[in-house]
């Protein structure tokens, strides 16, 4: 079976590779071939995901539906690793023979790859099909180049702040209204056993929200050249304000975006928890509760059923209301080199179809198509959702890293790791703005080195 | 086993320090046959190696991005890559991390080596199979799991490193994080590589170890010799040529330490400053997709290593009586 | 075997023949418990990871981040094994990982015998080069070749797909390329070890040649050929970066590749360490058990072949 299809692929390639090649060049405007009634040949198109974030049920929904509207051909979905996603983007997308048609690529990474040529044209007739301006406008211009589509949004996942309110009752604090009360209210819950807020040094994903907050932006375009904008005012000060609150948090000024919901839990024996509050997206809330059995008679965590112990709010602003935070998500794209191009906006239609969108926001993960967001909001039962409520409150206000060509290589260098680690030391904020502007600014147009 | 240097040992494999005789006797033969016997082995490192290093030599000339990878046609750019490369302050420091780290990996590995093979030699046989025993799980342990232990055991908050030292009154080393800082990140990395690779240098000098005769140490405790000259008089020089191949293979190792300190990194570390030349490639290369810089940054590698050994190898090839 | 020779020159001058040993015994012992004490001791440490991990394994993970370790399996359970053997992609990636590693062994002893054999045997214009360049190969950084070995493979399977990228015949080749320097270097000693003599007198005796080498040298040299395959196995075995880029399909993924996915999947929901211990418990067993067979053997291996280098 395996062999056949290797080689089956095989030929087609080779038979293609005429084609391509005497297409070189220009946009493949039509690898895949067509029957004489003009519907694609059928085939087997792969898609790529990228961690396990789409869950069991959405992949078999894809899966049969597309076998369904498309006879005599099949989907496969393979699951990449994200640590290793633009190891594997950057070896197989140029590779005819070899590319997954359809990939899922973190938002952040897109602008890179879509500037490369990577992904095929989404045309503005299919862009319009797939749900036009109701799809998440920052993951969209991550995704384009001059006015021309090439990577969709697929799901975002914005953050909010998790906190155990029994110990925040205790002393005396409300939910914070300013971004300033909430650093004096997490510093004030700190002591040495217990962080008021649990971050990372280097989670720069959470700490840009500090810097959204204040005016701040990481980068601008003028013209066609992208300049490093750290030493703006508006960010130097998000950026010293996120410092002053990294004095709530006991975590090593290295430590990554982790896993901080054990965080707040209380431990095995019954000890108090490390942290009084954190930083997370809205899926962490079923690592955190009560120890209880689960079917399997597992022990797990109930998903804060007790709230009177945990509960949510979102990131206020400067001046209250919701502070802008980096929205978490990914792209979707149908990649230059694929045979298959058809199939493979077959399946862009059924990923952007209200029933998909509908699964997504019911399984938690933020809907592309904003007609959906209110889907988030309740649960099954058609009760208000809070865990939900919050998400697109946050999502409503989120923003994104720059959609500069070099992005991909400012993350893959670990560039804003290094910076925030070094301010979370403590260092002269102004110093290194200029320092890490000078190193960002020829990454960010592509200029190796 | 326990051969000494007896007459027909002797004959059975002439000595080499007069180089030629041992290879004499097939002289007579057709001069082809080597060739045909190095054939396959030339082959497969022509099949294996020979594009991708032709690759790296171009590309290191060219300029090679993210664009070209994905078809735009690369431009030559001669040794620009290089001059670019050789100016980066971050490649000097890099290089002078990972000699460093080499050479302090490569003697430590090889001094508890030796030190456990002489162990093994003094022990009662009970306690000398645990060790053996003991060494092949470790040595069998594979990497990505070794490394995941080790993360574990040092990890700042539920690692049972920091707890041992604060319950032995060490109260500063609650939540620790070794990997924090460059020098306890590398402390961690040397005792995860020595932990990895004493095993296979124990075992050898060990094997050393046994082919000195019992007979003859005796002879030698009969004639006065205490146990410090035992070991500086007759067993070091007898396992020298061990030590000397085995340290060879470590220094060469260890410069091309790669996975362990990436994974080490991914629990959280200052990354810049705990980067080795396989990670520096890496990063350059698949990181910022700088594929050029990557290219000639390994070629650089290569000639730099070459050039390192060259001495070491060259004393060692006159030893083999080339 | 004969390896000692090569070192008996340096031996000091007071090496004499061997004397009936009328004083064996009288050697002070206290010295040897001691060390024993000190033997034990040096074990338990190094142990200590590998019963860690065995440890983490078997204990529910909610329990392992108590704030007092247990240092005894206190709350002993199966389930993080059968979690981590129900993840589907583990026993496709043993099933890979097996054939690579297999397919990799037979090559390179094979291809690195015959060169050791040419190199150990004979003298001929081109052999100091060759011993050179097999060493410094050895020395080529390998991260910066990724892209290079994936186009290779892609191009190779457009016309030969049991060679191309996913198959196991072509990561063996790449993996081949990369061991067969060391191998050579390895073999080369214990070739040398078997004098040829004997294979010579067998030959004399009326033996063809391949029979006198089947029978008299092939049965010496098998304790190098197994010395070499472990080191082979575990080099095959553990390698990550180069599966990972010529292997793009979840289906044929290996051990470490899974490991590291099913590693940083944890760490998104919090890493899970018990499963990741049972994971990595499970990836060393083949290990042992390889270990555990060839043991005797791989001992006189390590024997013969050291003293040679």
């Amino acid at each position: 079976m395996k062999r056949t299809r290797t080689l089956a692929t095989g030929l087609a390639a080779s038979m293609t590779l005429a084609l391509a090649l005497t297409a070189c060049g220009t946009a493949d405007d039509d690898g895949g071939s067509t029957t004489a009634d003009g519907t694609p040949e059928p085939a087997d198109i792969t898609l790529w995901l990228a961690g396990a974030d789409t869950n069991d049920d959405l992949r078999a929904y894809l899966v049969d539906t597309f076998a369904e509207e498309n006879p005599g051909s099949t989907l496969t979905i393979e699951e990449q690793d994200w640590a290793d996603l633009v190891t594997k983007l950057t070896t197989a997308l140029p590779d005819a023979a070899n590319t997954p048609d359809v990939v899922e690529i973190g938002n952040t990474q897109s602008s890179t790859f879509t500037t490369a040529g990577a992904f095929r044209e989404i045309s503005p007739e299919l862009y319009e099909e797939l749900g036009g301006d109701k799809l998440l406008a920052s993951f969209v211009e991550a995704g384009s180049v001059d006015g021309t589509h090439y990577a969709l949004p697929y799901y975002y996942g914005s953050r909010y702040m998790f906190f155990r309110k029994d110990i925040w009752t205790k002393a005396g604090l409300e939910v914070p209204t300013t971004l300033g009360e909430f650093g004096d209210s997490v510093k004030e819950l700190t002591t040495k056993k217990q962080s008021g807020f649990a971050m990372g040094g280097q989670d720069w994903r959470n700490g840009i929200s500090w810097v959204f907050a204040n005016g701040g932006e990481l980068a601008v375009k003028d013209g066609d050249q992208w300049t490093s904008t750290l030493s703006d005012p508006n960010t130097v000060k998000g950026l010293e304000q996120w410092q002053d609150v990294f004095g709530a948090s006991n975590l090593p000024a290295t430590a990554k975006d982790v896993a901080y919901w054990d965080f707040l839990n209380d431990g095995t024996d019954g000890e108090a928890p490390d942290a009084a509050t954190m930083m997370a997206p809205g899926w962490a809330r079923w690592s955190i509760g009560d120890l209880t059995k689960n079917d399997k008679g597992e022990e797990v965590r109930d998903g804060m059923a007790d709230d009177s112990t945990f509960d949510i709010f979102a990131l206020p602003g400067v001046d209250g209301g919701v502070a802008p935070v980096f929205a978490g998500g990914s792209n979707m794209a149908v990649s230059a080199q694929s045979q298959h191009p058809e199939l493979a906006e077959n399946l862009m239609r059924i990923i952007y179809s209200d029933e998909y969108q509908t699964l997504l926001a019911q399984a938690g993960l933020g809907p592309a198509n904003a007609d959906f967001d209110k889907l988030m909001t309740v649960d099954a039962d058609g009760n208000p959702n809070k865990f939900g409520e919050v998400t697109v409150a946050t999502a409503q206000a989120s923003k994104l890293t720059p959609p500069a060509p070099g992005w991909a290589a400012v993350e893959g260098a670990l560039v804003l790791e290094e910076l925030f680690q070094k301010i979370a030391e403590g260092g002269d904020v102004t110093a290194l703005a200029a320092e890490y502007d000078e190193k960002i600014t020829p990454m960010l147009n592509g200029q190796a080195g | 086993m326990t051969s000494t240097p007896t007459p027909s040992a002797a004959a059975a494999a002439p000595t080499t320090s007069s180089g030629a005789p041992r290879v004499a006797i097939r002289r007579r033969r057709r001069p082809t046959t080597p060739y045909l016997l190095l054939l396959p082995a030339v082959a497969i490192l022509l099949v294996g190696l020979g594009y991708p290093v032709y690759w790296q030599v171009v590309t290191s000339l060219q300029q090679f991005g993210l664009m070209q990878q994905f078809g735009a046609p690369p431009t030559f750019v001669g040794l620009d890559n290089y001059v670019r490369i050789f100016t980066d302050d971050r490649l000097w420091a890099v290089v002078a991390r990972s000699i460093a780290f080499c050479l302090v990996n490569a003697f430590l590995t090889v001094a508890i080596g030796l030190g456990l093979a002489l162990l093994m030699r003094a022990v009662h046989s009970g306690v000398r199979i645990v060790l053996q025993v003991v060494l092949l799980l470790a040595w069998a342990t594979p990497l990505v799991a070794a490394v995941t232990v080790f993360r574990w055991l040092f990890d700042y908050r539920t690692g049972v490193v920091n707890w041992l030292l604060v319950e032995l009154g060490f109260e500063g080393y609650a939540g620790y994080a070794w990997l924090a800082q460059p020098l306890t990140f590398f402390g961690v990395a040397t005792i995860v590589i020595v932990w990895m690779s004493v095993p296979f240098v124990a075992m050898s000098i060990y094997a050393g170890l046994t082919q000195v005769s019992e007979e003859v140490l005796e002879a030698a405790r009969l004639d006065g010799a205490g146990p410090t000259q035992i070991l500086w008089r007759i067993l070091l020089p007898l396992v020298r040529p061990v030590l000397a191949i085995v340290l060879l293979l470590q220094i060469i190792w260890d410069l091309r330490v790669f996975a362990q300190i990436r994974l080490l990194q991914d629990a959280g570390a200052p990354v810049a400053e705990t980067n080795l030349l396989g990670n520096f490639i890496y990063e350059l290369g698949i990181g910022s997709q700088d594929f050029s810089g990557a290219a000639a940054v390994s070629i650089f590698v290569l000639l730099l290593t070459v050039l390192l050994s060259a001495p070491y190898v060259r004393s060692l090839m006159k030893e083999d009586a080339v | 075997m004969s390896a000692v020779t090569d070192a008996a020159p340096a031996a000091p001058p007071t090496v004499v023949p061997p004397r009936p040993a009328a004083a064996r015994r009288s050697r002070p012992r206290v010295g040897k418990i001691l060390l024993s004490v000190l033997g034990i001791v040096v074990s338990l440490v190094w142990l200590f990871p590998v019963y860690w991990m065995l440890l983490s394994a078997v204990t529910p993970n909610a329990r392992l981040m108590a704030s007092t370790p247990s240092f005894w399996p206190s709350h002993f359970t199966l389930a993080n094994f059968t979690g981590v053997l129900s993840d589907s992609g583990f026993v496709g990636a043993l099933r890979m990982s097996l054939m690579i590693t297999g397919v990799t062994i037979v090559l390179v002893l094979t291809f690195a015998f015959l060169a050791a054999l040419a190199i150990s045997r004979w003298r001929f214009r081109g052999r100091t080069s060759f011993v050179l360049a097999v060493l410094f190969i050895q020395m080529l950084p390998a991260e910066g070749l990724f892209i290079a070995q994936y186009k290779m493979l892609s191009g190779v399977g457009e016309s030969a797909p049991v060679l191309g990228l996913n198959s196991v015949l072509g990561v063996s080749i790449l993996y081949t390329a990369m061991l067969v320097p060391f191998t050579i270097w390895m073999l080369r000693g214990f070739v040398a070890g078997v004098p040829a003599e004997l294979e010579e007198a067998a030959m004399v005796d009326g033996l063809s040649r391949t029979k006198a080498f089947l029978r008299i040298t092939f049965p010496l040299l098998a304790p190098g050929l197994v010395a070499s395959g472990v080191y082979a196995f575990l080099q095959a075995w553990n390698e990550f970066t180069t599966a990972l880029v010529v292997l793009p399909a979840e289906s044929r993924q290996t051990l470490p590749i899974w490991l590291r996915s099913f590693l940083s999947a944890s760490v998104n929901r919090g890493i899970d360490w018990a499963e990741v211990m049972a994971a990595s418990t499970l990836i060393a067993v083949p290990v042992i058990v390889f270990f555990l067979f060839v043991q005797g053997r791989m001992t006189s291996g390590l024997v013969a072949g050291a003293v040679k280098g």
